[in-house]
């Protein structure tokens, strides 16, 4: 007793003591982790080992002292201008938005362009761990039609059978300079899901003259396959230093066996790294559509593939022999095998059904209709449920 | 039908595939075990993926229950909203400060400035790709909100996210409905 009386009391500060957590699991709430420390714990990425690398060209300082100086004198014009302020105070200065968009195109969109990109996990599937900033405005346009041009920005949705046709590609350069645009997709590759399809290659194009540039791969469509969702569509443009020879990439056109279109960015990235420098970006993304499915029969001459996103499969708690307070019908289908009851409520159906005859006209009032009271209750719940489509049935109508 | 129909996989999972010799495109569909697709947005945009639900005992009106948010900062020398993802942080940034909305207003943070930024927060989110939004700012507290909100909707946003899809198991008594087969 002494013994036990003394221990208590060495025991001075309160973490120390040791409490019995009889009903609870895990360590007390003092010494336990909170779910966010473990989340952050599980997310942490050694800076030593996973730090990324700029690829592309360096920024230049846009806030240059030339700029800060019309900044300010600006400012400073606004402030007097009166009419701006009348303006102000009705709530009536509407900003051009294209002129207010070239101006941020010319100095922070980079930054932002980047941003979004990483949102979308642009760089991290293309590159690896490498990043570059987009420093030239690239404006790509699908001319569908007179009125309708969409426009590819960053990951804006935009409709297969409206990119159908090649787009037209816009951008400033210098006439003597060589480029290489490049359109890959690293979303629902047949052959293998780590590598991407390419679309569209050409090579060393003159200037920004597309259309004089060596086609190395011709132009595909997007064709993201039925049930897989938003795959992007990514347009890159490189920076040449020189001529360079492509022939190891060239197809024959127009190249429609998927195989051939297999790429990997990140190894014509590391084997062109010395000559080649990613310069621009916009990405766009695309979901199947119905005109696609005659596109796969006619012209890739295969089957319309689809697929289903697999969803998680439910909790089953062991079965019991006596389940206490479970309708014993809907309890033991749980556990049966899932195609044998398909099949039980298709041969049902087709019974119904004559080969030569319409079938019955569906009952205005379903339950108005008198079941029989000897029947068991199981069965009559059944029947309504049966007459409304709700339960099982539900899926075989 | 039913044999073309083949298992897609959630992003996260990984398995090993041996490519096999393939030559045809009706081959190569035969030969294909899985397909991925890579795209971290796909699952949002399709209304599968998850929002953070928080804990038991937190307020669900707290504002967290969002893929896209919008916050707006208002500091002493400009505004600056933004378009937050519940993983990624701040994505989209449209501050009054910025030059090609500075060099339009006569001050940075007037009830002129917040309807610009909504009108061009509005053109950058649509072509970012990002046309819903979670929004927990009620409109009817400020005025200059009350502009910026309108601003938004006009420029095309919608200021609600759809709920997310919970999968129905045969034996439930309803369909849902998948929004992506409509």
């Amino acid at each position: 007793m002494a013994s036990r009386i003394f221990k208590l009391l060495s025991t001075t500060s309160v973490n120390s003591i040791q409490v019995r957590h009889k009903f609870s699991r895990g360590k007390p709430p003092t010494l336990a982790r909170s779910l966010k420390q473990r989340i952050a714990e599980l997310e942490h990425k050694d800076p030593a080992v996973h730090y990324q690398v700029n690829i592309g060209f360096k920024l230049s300082n846009y806030v240059d002292k030339d700029y800060k100086a019309a900044y300010k004198k600006l400012v400073k014009e606004n402030l007097h201008n009166t009419d701006l302020e009348k303006l102000a105070y009705a709530n009536k200065i509407n900003v051009d938005l294209d002129e207010s968009k070239q101006i941020w195109l010319d100095t922070t969109a980079p930054y932002q362009i980047y941003n979004v990109a990483n949102y979308y996990g642009i760089y991290k599937d293309l590159y690896g761990d490498a990043y570059f900033y987009p420093i030239i405005p690239l404006t790509v346009d699908y001319l569908y039609s007179n009125d309708i041009v969409p426009r590819v920005h960053r990951g804006n949705i935009i409709q297969s059978y409206l990119a159908k046709e090649a787009p037209s590609v816009k951008y400033f350069s210098n006439p003597n300079s060589l480029w290489t645009l490049l359109c890959t997709t690293p979303d629902g590759n047949f052959s293998d899901p780590n590598i991407e399809y390419c679309h569209w290659f050409v090579g060393n194009i003159p200037g920004n003259d597309v259309a004089n540039g060596e086609q190395i791969i011709d132009y595909l469509r997007p064709i993201p396959a039925q049930g897989i969702g938003f795959c992007r569509y990514i347009f890159v443009l490189y920076k040449q230093n020189t001529k360079l020879d492509f022939s190891e990439y060239k197809k024959e056109q127009p190249c429609l066996n998927l195989v051939d279109r297999n790429w990997k960015t990140y190894d014509f990235m590391l084997k062109h790294q010395n000559d080649l420098t990613p310069a621009g970006l916009t990405f766009f993304q695309c979901a199947y559509d119905n005109t696609l499915k005659n596109f796969y029969h006619t012209v890739l001459n295969m089957e319309n593939p689809l697929f289903e996103y697999d969803f998680v499969k439910p909790y089953l708690k062991p079965p019991v022999w006596f389940p206490k307070r479970q309708p014993f019908n809907i309890y033991m289908d749980r556990y049966r095998d899932e195609k044998q009851i398909n099949k039980e409520y298709l041969l049902r159906k087709l019974k119904k059904q004559h080969p030569f005859k319409f079938p019955d006209p569906a009952l205005k009032y379903p339950n108005a209709h008198a079941i029989d009271q000897n029947l068991p209750s199981w069965l009559k719940t059944e029947m309504v449920n049966e007459r409304l489509g709700l339960g099982r049935i539900k899926n075989y109508e | 039908m039913n044999n073309l129909i083949k298992k897609f996989r959630c992003v996260n999972v990984k398995s090993v595939i041996a490519v096999r010799h393939v030559e045809t495109n009706a081959n190569l569909l035969a030969n294909c075990i899985e397909i991925r697709n890579n795209n971290p947005r796909n699952l949002e945009l399709m209304t599968i993926a998850r929002k953070p639900e928080g804990y038991t005992l937190d307020n669900p009106r707290s504002g967290i229950n969002y893929w896209n948010k919008l916050v707006v900062l208002q500091t002493k020398r400009s505004v600056e909203a933004q378009i937050h993802h519940f993983r990624n942080g701040p994505v989209i940034k449209v501050s009054s400060s910025d030059w090609c909305l500075r060099k339009f207003l006569y001050r940075t943070y007037d009830v002129a400035a917040y309807a610009n930024i909504g009108r061009i927060l509005a053109q950058r989110c649509l072509e970012s790709g990002i046309t819903q939004i979670h929004c927990n700012i009620e409109s009817e507290r400020s005025r200059k909100h009350k502009v910026l909100l309108s601003a938004l909707k006009k420029g095309g946003l919608i200021l609600s996210e759809p709920k997310t899809y919970k999968h129905k198991f045969a034996w439930h008594m309803k369909k849902s409905l998948k929004p992506w087969t409509v």
